[in-house]
């Protein structure tokens, strides 16, 4: 997995991309830790470059909003497709998750 | 000359480390002026095991016979042909790892990478220097050490996962169970469970409910290795508990699973899961889903993938699932798997995927072979081998 860290008003974007798996645990940590902001402040996971996520990924996304709620964060996802986007249908995120196409 | 014992071996006033007495050393030289040279630089570090080679041909036996950590090897012709004797000890196996440091009175760069070639661990100009003599050899003691620690951690930690997986198996059901079960419904049941190398979080069981129905339960715990299997095992530790009565509806259970493991796991951590009721009487499959990959049915009508979408297990607090009802008459199979089977990589770096999988199905199946499920597995294995990073759990089931 690669990341890339876009800061503007009102919102971070992460940029995903590449095969997000259990070898990016410590990867992630540095993206966790871009998570900060005044109360309300957006962080967007964009997914367009991601080709895959496998069991421990979603874990991760899981961990990325449990972050976000606990730091008075909002917390996105957007732009999932084919594998990604079946995986997070499958798990039905759309019921606890901000989900954007 | 040798160190008071208790204080540290000094040269020139420097402390030069902790004794490294409990190392043996062996010194090939033919100068006896040398050997003795050696051993008194190797005393100020707290060296007194030392053994002497005189000439080539000793070596390999002393070697054998003394065990050093470490050989101080000259490499000046003709009684000590140096060169040789590296490279028949490199030829041994159990030798490979062995810090050979040879001395040399030849500097020059050809000759030096002669030596390298050879099998040399590091090489020590002549004439040879007290304090550079025992900072080389203390290095590559440390190393070695270090390399030694390292292996019987591995060992180790090579040895507890062996046992977790043996644990692991266990808990899956066990053959004459599985045909106790299957004979008098007229069922056939196929499984297959391979552990990963480093351990993963499959889960799977099955049970008598009442005279004509079964459930099949298949899990998979997120993430690997021993945090996935510790999990798994707290699943069937909680499968265990229930009371009989819940085990007829597939929704409550994954429900009240879902409860009791978001008190216990971690965040970020879930299961997939899968939990189905089989009524032979009825034809009926009642089922509910945690994010399971699909089961794949073959009815008479067609193959088709069964929708197993769902919230994981764990995940989220107060979660609830429905329950789905799918025609399984007899005729038909069901077949159910953990995500290893089509997320695996091949050579490319491609994945099986869903559609992958299903054509397989679709080809085995039209083959018309008697074991479904080998022919599968052995046609996975071809292409992706057969270590692979995750558990690999497959069950198939036919109705007759």
């Amino acid at each position: 997995m690669e990341y890339k860290i876009k800061t503007g008003q009102g919102q971070t974007e992460v940029f995903l991309s590449g095969r997000m798996t259990f070898a990016d645990h410590e990867k992630f940590r540095h993206v966790i830790a871009a998570f900060e902001g005044p109360l309300g402040h957006q962080m967007v996971f964009d997914l367009d470059g991601l080709d895959f996520v496998d069991s421990s990924g979603l874990g991760m996304f899981i961990i990325a909003r449990d972050t976000a709620l606990k730091r008075n964060l909002e917390f996105k996802i957007r732009g999932a497709r084919d594998d990604v986007k079946r995986l997070i249908t499958v798990a039905k995120f759309h019921k606890m998750f901000d989900i954007e196409d | 000359m040798s160190a008071n014992p208790g204080s540290p071996p000094t040269l020139y006033g420097i402390d030069l480390g902790i004794p490294l007495n409990e190392r043996r050393v062996l010194i090939a030289d033919d100068s006896s002026f040398n050997r003795k040279t050696l051993a008194r630089f190797l005393t100020w570090a707290g060296i007194t095991q030392v053994e002497f080679a005189q000439q080539s041909e000793e070596v390999l036996a002393r070697v054998d016979e003394f065990h050093p950590d470490l050989v101080l090897l000259d490499t000046t012709p003709p009684r000590m042909d140096g060169i040789g004797v590296c490279k028949s000890l490199r030829q041994q196996p159990h030798h490979r790892d062995l810090p050979i440091l040879m001395q040399s009175a030849v500097n020059s760069d050809q000759h030096r990478t002669i030596c390298f070639q050879a099998g040399a661990t590091d090489i020590i100009s002549k004439p040879v220097n007290p304090g550079e003599c025992i900072a080389r050899v203390r290095y590559h003691l440390e190393r070695m050490s270090l390399i030694q620690e390292l292996r019987e951690f591995r060992e180790r930690v090579e040895r507890d996962l062996r046992m977790a997986r043996s644990m692991q198996l266990a808990l899956v059901p066990e053959e004459d169970k599985i045909l106790e079960i299957a004979r008098p419904r007229a069922l056939d049941i196929e499984m297959h469970f391979r552990s990963s190398d480093e351990v993963g979080g499959d889960f799977w069981t099955l049970f008598e409910i009442d005279d004509t129905k079964i459930g099949l339960f298949i899990a998979d715990l997120s993430g690997h290795g021993i945090t996935a299997a510790i999990n798994a095992f707290r699943l069937h530790t909680l499968m265990s508990r229930l009371p009989s009565a819940e085990l007829l509806d597939p929704a409550a259970l994954l429900a009240q699973l879902n409860r009791r493991l978001n008190d216990i796991l971690t965040i970020g951590q879930y299961a997939t899961a899968f939990y189905g009721v089989l009524d032979t009487r009825t034809d009926c499959l009642t089922y509910a889903s945690a994010g399971s990959p699909d089961p794949i049915l073959g009815r008479h009508d067609g193959m088709m993938a069964v929708d197993a979408s769902g919230v994981f297990l764990g995940a989220f607090a107060g979660e609830t699932y429905e329950n789905r009802h799918v025609a399984v008459p007899p005729g038909s199979f069901l077949f159910l798997y953990s995500d290893a089977l089509t997320e695996s990589l091949d050579q490319e770096g491609e994945m099986l995927g869903e559609k992958g999988l299903l054509a397989w199905i679709k080809d085995v199946h039209a083959s018309g072979v008697d074991r479904p499920l080998d022919a599968l597995l052995e046609r996975h294995a071809a292409r992706y081998g057969t270590h692979l990073h995750d558990d690999l759990t497959t069950v198939w089931l036919q109705r007759h």
